[in-house]
Formats: structure tokens, C-alpha cells, sequence
């Protein structure tokens, strides 16, 4: 298999199976974990202005008080690889082109220069968030395989794909397939890890605040 | 058909940006510290050296904007071989502008050649021998 | 042919200055630093004519004479053509006289008289099906004549896409069974100058390298001289900038097709195809595709048939997705299911008035 034969089956069957996969996982899971249900809580509401669970959405988007300076690299370092995912992902020419494909929904997207530069900053943070998590006793002790694993999915298509931008290592059309085959991994292990958490934080944050609004507590 | 009542005309990429920075790619101005290196390299060490201006992402508007920032200097050459070529001395000395052309008259390559005299202009000894011979031809004749 | 190639040249009134200003925009054209310009210059000037100027035959197979053309046009008069004359191009079917038995003749007695000197060029990919069948010359299949004239060569140059990587013919589903030479040939130096048809003057720049050293020209992995397909299209594209700035030409017909916008989402494969049409450019440095408003189709990338359509762009599905819709109605229903697998559980447990351990939780 020569090189473009590998970037014709990453962009052809190999899309195919990985958005397959994927999709079969998200709609399973989702399924799953929305009819598990819950009893009905037949005590009194305790009705504290702040205790909601969309309060609860936008206040654990927000570090603690105190816990910004306590834990400066999660936080600073969580929201910089966050927020660098989300431009390198969705607002890169590129990948606009491939949503408009898939879904005919698009968007302006950056000039490649300054997504090249964020793409930048968003490994930086990763691996900064790594070695955090390394060096942490408390945090390596909280680690499994999940959480490693998990680090490599997203931190390879970003590094994949900015290398195959750069020219670097190798052939850009060799990268360039190496970049989609990582996404497909990517898209692949997402809905059985924790990277799922992309389609269920904010869902169970809304649980968890509705329950302790209900009691009364703000969180 | 006449051509203009076709309604898809051509515009300049250069002339239809003037409002964002004329067309220009930003790769030009970045030339002229290249070209200041080869000039310092040129006095330092007497090295010629050229940048190859076909094989930079330079638009249009860019290489009007470098030949115009370089200026014309105090010498111009014109060579007929195959094409016309021109060779002219920016106003820095020693920086050349170097167009070649083939017979219908479309650029074939073109460089800047930072040098004290450009290569292509001297004469070979070999083709001064000939010339030689055929002054002697001529001093021949006379006699 | 006596005395150096300059001599040859000077008595077809080809002065050195235009010798020296041919090998400048050479040396351009294969991306070579100017000084190596003029080392070429005077090597070739200097290269005993008479010694250096080997035979060439040129065999076609399965192919569309293309590549033949493209080098007939490689616009004359110029040195190119020239450096044709300091060749012996003893067979080539489309421009020679000779015909039938005296064509093959003509082959037999330059691979006689050169044995283990000349240089072969091939044009158009090998059959295998049919024993070969889908292609023959004097009786002979392309096979058969490839293994017995490349057995004498010195070198052998795969000119075109379709001799290079099997091209057109190899396209799927392949009904000839199409190969391309260095699937055939292992024990020879073969050089690659695909292209559908290749640039005229890289295939003269080849020639000249082998005129002026002796051998072929330093090869990238895909077996290509690094000078013409070292860099890809689009990196060496005059509309580069566009792309980086994120302008792009969405149809044929916008504004930013008629402002020279970036070509990228209108399918131009420019990125993944490495050759020298930027910067060489074609019909004597006239216009090239991308100059002319149309992405580039990767000719000069093997399998550039099957790479996903022209008009698609590279960040796009090679393929529509089949499977993506059905695996969503099986998630859905995996998912339900599990759900009243779930509920059934809960009531059953519920009834059994079970009690929740700390095994249960830590799940």
C-alpha cells in the first residue's frame, strides 16, 4: 500500500468504519444512560435562589474559590487544551470543509497561521497537564490506563495533524493519512472512555445540581 | 462571440485587494533582510550568490512591490540569446535583478543576483580566443 | 559528433551565453541553487560530445501517447531539443521513419551495438492478463520485449505516470492487469518521471543530468529525481498565501475563483502531489492548471485515479459514508434494549428487596 492508497482508505472506508463505530457507541450509551431512571423524590423542594442545575452547568465551569491558585495546572492548563481543541477542531478550513460534508451545516473558519498557533499552545498544555499528573503522587495515584490512554487519543491527531502541516518527519501526504487514521482512533474509543464525558458533562452536572438544588444546597 | 460579452472578466488580484494590503503576501519585505545577508556575505567574502525568485510563493503584486522597492539602478544589460534577457543593477550596487525571457517573450526564470558583475555578462576565455582569431582574420585582411 | 558539446552546439549557432542562460533556468527549474547552474554549464560544455552521447530507445506500451507528445511540444526551437540532437534517439515508434521489419531492425541492431550502454525509456504500464495479450508489438508482448531490451540498458527511465505507477490503465478495477516497470524490472536503475504526461523539460533535465555526469539524478523514495518533485505543488503554489490567509474559492464562478483564491476546497490535490508545474510550469512557462483556475488532479501520484474524486477536497470522505446512518439505528436499539434489560433488572431486584452493597456502587 503505497501512500496515497493509505490516505484514500483513512478518508474513504477507513471514515466510514470509524463514524460507524461511533456513532453506534454515542447513541448506545446515551440510550443507556438516560432511561436508567431515577425514583421519584417525593419530599418538599428547598427552594435557595442559586440551586439549580443550570446554575450548576455554568458555576463548575468556574474553578472554586481558592482552588485556582491551589491547583494553577489543572485548571489553567484544562482550560487552555480545552479551549485550543475547540479552535483547532472546528474553526481550521480544513475540518470545516469535512463538517460541511457530513452535515452541510459550516461555518467561517481562521486563517491556518493562527490555528497553527494555537495548535501549538494546545500541545504545549497537554503535555504540561501530563507531566503535572506524573509528578502529582495524589494524581498518579487516581490514574488507570484510562486516563493515559485516553491523553495519547487526543493528544496525537493534534500532533499529527500540525506535523503534517509543518512538513515534519514525514511526507505530508503520509502524515496527512497518519493525522485521520488518529481521528478515527479517536472517534472510535470515544464513546467507551472517558472521553465521553464530551457528550455527558454537562447532563450529569445538571443532574447533580437539580438533586442538591431540590435539597437546598448550592453547588 | 465577441470576448467582452462574456461576462466572467478577469481581476487583478493585486488592484481588487487595495483595500487589504494590495494583493500582497507579506513573503516579499522578508526578501529584502535575505538580500541585505548575501550583500554582507558578497563584501565579507567576495561570494556571489542569487535567490531564485520562481521558487518563492510570491504573488504578482509582490514582485512588483520588491522591483520597485529595489529601484533602477545606474546599469542596465540587455542580452539577446534564445530570448531576451535583462540584467539591471538595482540602486544598491551590487544587487541584480535578472529576468530571462524565451523567443515569444514569456519569463523563463528570474533571479536577483547579489554579485559584483553577473556571470552571464563576462566574456569566456575560450570565446575571447575566438574572437581572437577572427580580429586577426579582419588584420589579415587589411594587409 | 567530434569536440565538446559546446563545440556542437556553437555550430548550430547556440552561443555560450545562451548555453549558460539555458542552464540557469535549468537549474531553477529543478530548484537547484544557482551556482549549481553554472557548474552544469561548464561540466556539460566541457563533456566530449562524441564519448557521452549515448543511444536511446524509447519503447510504448500500454499507453495513450500522451508523454510523446508532451515532449514534441517541449517548445521548440529550443536547447531542449538540441540536447535531443546530442542523443541517438534510435527507436521511438511515433517519430521514427522506419516501419515493421525495419523498425525492429533498427531496435535489434542499436541494442547490439550498445549492449549494456544505451538508455531505455519506457511509455505506458505493462499488461499481465492474458498472458499479456492486451498489448503486443511485433508479435511480442510488451512483457516479453520489456525484459529483453531492458537486459542491455544502462539505466531505464519509466516516463509517465502509467510506466512509472501503472496510471490510467491500473485504475480500478484493472481490467489488463495493468504493472508498472519497476514491478517488472529489480535489477536495473529505473528513474520515475510520472506525470500525466510529465513537464517536457524535466524529462530533458534528466537527460541532461545523464549526459552531464553519467548517471541518473538523485531519487526520492517513489524513485523520482529529488530536483523536479522535491517539493509539492502546493507549497511551491503562487496562491500559497491565499490558503493561509483562509481564502478560499467555494465554485468555479465566485469572487474568490475570480480573485485567485486558493483552490484547496474545490478539490485540488496540490498538497499531496509532489512536482515541478508551480515553478516550471507548462507550454514554455505559459500558464499551468492551478493559473488557469482548475485544482490539480495529482497526475504525477500513483493511483491518482482512485484517490476520491477530482472535485473533492483532501479533508473531505474519499467515499459517501454507508455504514454511518445504519450504526446509529443499532445503537439506538442496542441501547434501548439494554435499557429494559436494565429496568427488569431494577424491579426484580427491587421486588427481591435487595439491599445495595458497597461492591455494588464501586461497579
Amino acid at each position: 500500500m503505497n501512500d496515497m492508497q493509505f490516505l484514500t482508505w483513512v478518508r474513504g472506508p477507513g471514515l466510514d468504519i470509524a463514524v460507524g463505530i461511533f456513532l453506534l457507541g454515542v447513541f448506545w450509551r446515551l440510550f443507556e444512560i438516560y432511561s436508567l431512571g431515577r425514583k421519584k423524590d417525593l419530599s418538599a423542594p428547598r427552594s435557595v435562589s442559586g440551586a439549580s442545575g443550570w446554575h450548576t452547568i455554568f458555576r463548575r465551569s468556574l474553578p472554586p474559590e481558592g482552588m485556582l491558585g491551589k491547583s494553577p495546572v489543572s485548571y489553567i492548563g484544562g482550560y487552555t487544551f480545552h479551549i485550543g481543541l475547540a479552535i483547532v477542531v472546528f474553526l481550521f478550513a480544513p475540518h470545516i470543509l469535512l463538517i460541511k460534508n457530513l452535515t452541510g451545516l459550516s461555518w467561517p473558519g481562521l486563517p491556518s497561521q493562527f490555528v497553527d498557533l494555537v495548535a501549538v499552545v494546545t500541545l504545549a498544555a497537554m503535555v504540561v497537564v501530563l507531566v503535572d499528573r506524573i509528578n502529582k503522587p495524589v494524581k498518579r495515584y487516581l490514574s488507570t490506563f484510562g486516563d493515559w490512554f485516553t491523553w495519547t487519543l487526543t493528544f496525537l491527531p493534534v500532533l499529527t495533524g500540525w506535523m503534517a502541516v509543518q512538513h515534519l518527519l514525514l511526507p505530508y501526504t503520509t502524515m496527512l493519512a497518519i493525522h485521520i487514521l488518529t481521528v478515527e482512533l479517536l472517534l472510535v474509543f470515544l464513546p467507551f472512555t472517558k472521553l465521553f464525558h464530551a457528550f455527558t458533562a454537562f447532563g450529569s452536572r445538571w443532574y447533580n445540581g437539580a438533586v442538591n438544588g431540590h435539597k437546598g444546597v448550592a453547588v | 462571440m465577441p470576448l467582452d460579452a462574456i461576462p466572467i472578466v478577469v481581476i487583478n488580484a493585486a488592484a481588487k485587494q487595495s483595500g487589504d494590503e494590495a494583493g500582497l503576501s507579506g513573503n516579499a519585505p522578508v526578501l529584502l533582510r535575505e538580500i541585505a545577508e548575501l550583500a554582507r556575505r558578497l563584501l565579507a567574502s567576495g561570494e556571489s550568490s542569487a535567490i531564485d525568485l520562481r521558487a518563492l510563493p510570491l504573488t504578482p503584486a509582490d514582485l512588483d512591490w520588491l522591483r520597485e522597492t529595489l529601484g533602477q539602478g545606474q546599469v542596465a544589460a540587455t542580452l539577446e540569446a534564445e530570448g531576451e534577457s535583462t540584467l539591471s543593477e538595482t540602486v544598491c550596487p551590487g544587487v541584480w535583478w535578472v529576468t530571462h525571457r524565451n523567443e515569444t517573450g514569456a519569463v523563463v526564470s528570474e533571479f536577483i543576483e547579489v554579485t559584483y558583475f553577473p556571470e552571464l555578462l563576462k566574456a569566456h576565455p575560450d570565446d575571447v580566443q575566438t574572437g581572437l582569431e577572427h580580429l586577426d582574420l579582419l588584420i589579415s585582411d587589411l594587409s | 559528433m567530434q569536440g565538446s558539446l559546446i563545440d556542437t552546439l556553437a555550430r548550430q549557432g547556440i552561443t555560450r551565453r545562451a548555453f549558460m542562460k539555458y542552464c540557469a533556468t535549468l537549474a531553477s527549474m529543478m530548484a537547484l541553487p544557482p551556482a549549481a547552474g553554472r557548474a552544469m554549464a561548464e561540466a556539460m560544455a566541457a563533456a566530449p560530445a562524441a564519448t557521452r552521447r549515448p543511444s536511446v530507445i524509447w519503447l510504448p506500451f500500454q499507453e495513450c501517447t500522451g508523454c510523446t507528445e508532451s515532449i514534441t511540444r517541449s517548445h521548440s526551437p529550443t536547447l531542449e531539443g538540441l540536447i535531443f540532437d546530442a542523443i541517438s534517439l534510435d527507436y521511438q515508434e511515433t517519430l521514427m521513419a522506419a516501419a515493421g521489419h525495419q523498425a525492429e531492425e533498427a531496435l535489434h541492431a542499436a541494442m547490439k551495438a550498445n549492449e549494456g550502454k544505451y538508455l531505455l525509456i519506457v511509455d505506458g504500464s505493462i499488461p499481465l492478463g492474458l498472458d499479456g495479450a492486451y498489448s503486443c508489438i511485433a508479435g511480442k508482448s510488451n512483457l516479453e520485449t520489456l525484459k529483453e531490451v531492458a537486459k542491455g540498458a544502462a539505466a531505464i527511465v519509466a516516463m509517465g505516470s502509467c510506466a512509472a505507477y501503472g496510471g490510467i490503465p491500473k485504475a480500478n478495477p484493472n481490467p489488463t492487469g495493468a504493472v508498472s516497470v519497476s514491478d517488472i524490472i529489480k535489477d536495473k536503475p529505473i528513474i520515475n518521471i510520472p506525470g500525466c504526461p510529465p513537464i517536457p523539460v524535466v524529462m530533458t533535465g534528466v537527460l541532461a543530468h545523464f549526459l552531464t555526469f553519467g548517471s541518473l539524478p538523485e531519487m526520492d523514495a517513489k524513485g523520482r529525481p529529488k530536483a523536479f518533485y522535491g517539493e509539492t505543488i502546493h507549497d511551491r503554489c503562487y496562491r500559497r498565501p491565499f490558503y493561509d490567509q483562509g481564502k478560499f474559492a467555494k465554485t468555479f464562478d465566485d469572487e474568490g475563483a475570480r480573485n485567485g483564491w486558493c483552490l484547496f476546497e474545490l478539490g485540488c490535490k496540490g498538497p499531496v502531489t509532489y512536482n515541478a508545474c508551480a515553478t516550471v510550469k507548462w507550454n514554455g512557462g505559459t500558464s499551468w492548471p492551478v493559473e488557469s483556475g482548475h485544482g490539480c488532479l495529482g497526475c504525477s501520484e500513483p493511483d491518482f485515479w482512485d484517490a476520491g474524486g477530482f472535485y473533492k477536497a483532501l479533508s473531505m470522505p474519499a467515499d459517501p459514508l454507508k455504514i454511518a446512518s445504519a450504526a446509529a439505528v443499532a445503537g439506538a436499539a442496542a441501547g434501548v434494549a439494554i435499557s429494559f434489560a436494565n429496568r427488569g433488572k431494577k424491579s426484580a431486584a427491587k421486588s427481591a428487596h435487595e439491599t445495595t452493597t458497597l461492591a455494588d456502587l464501586e461497579k
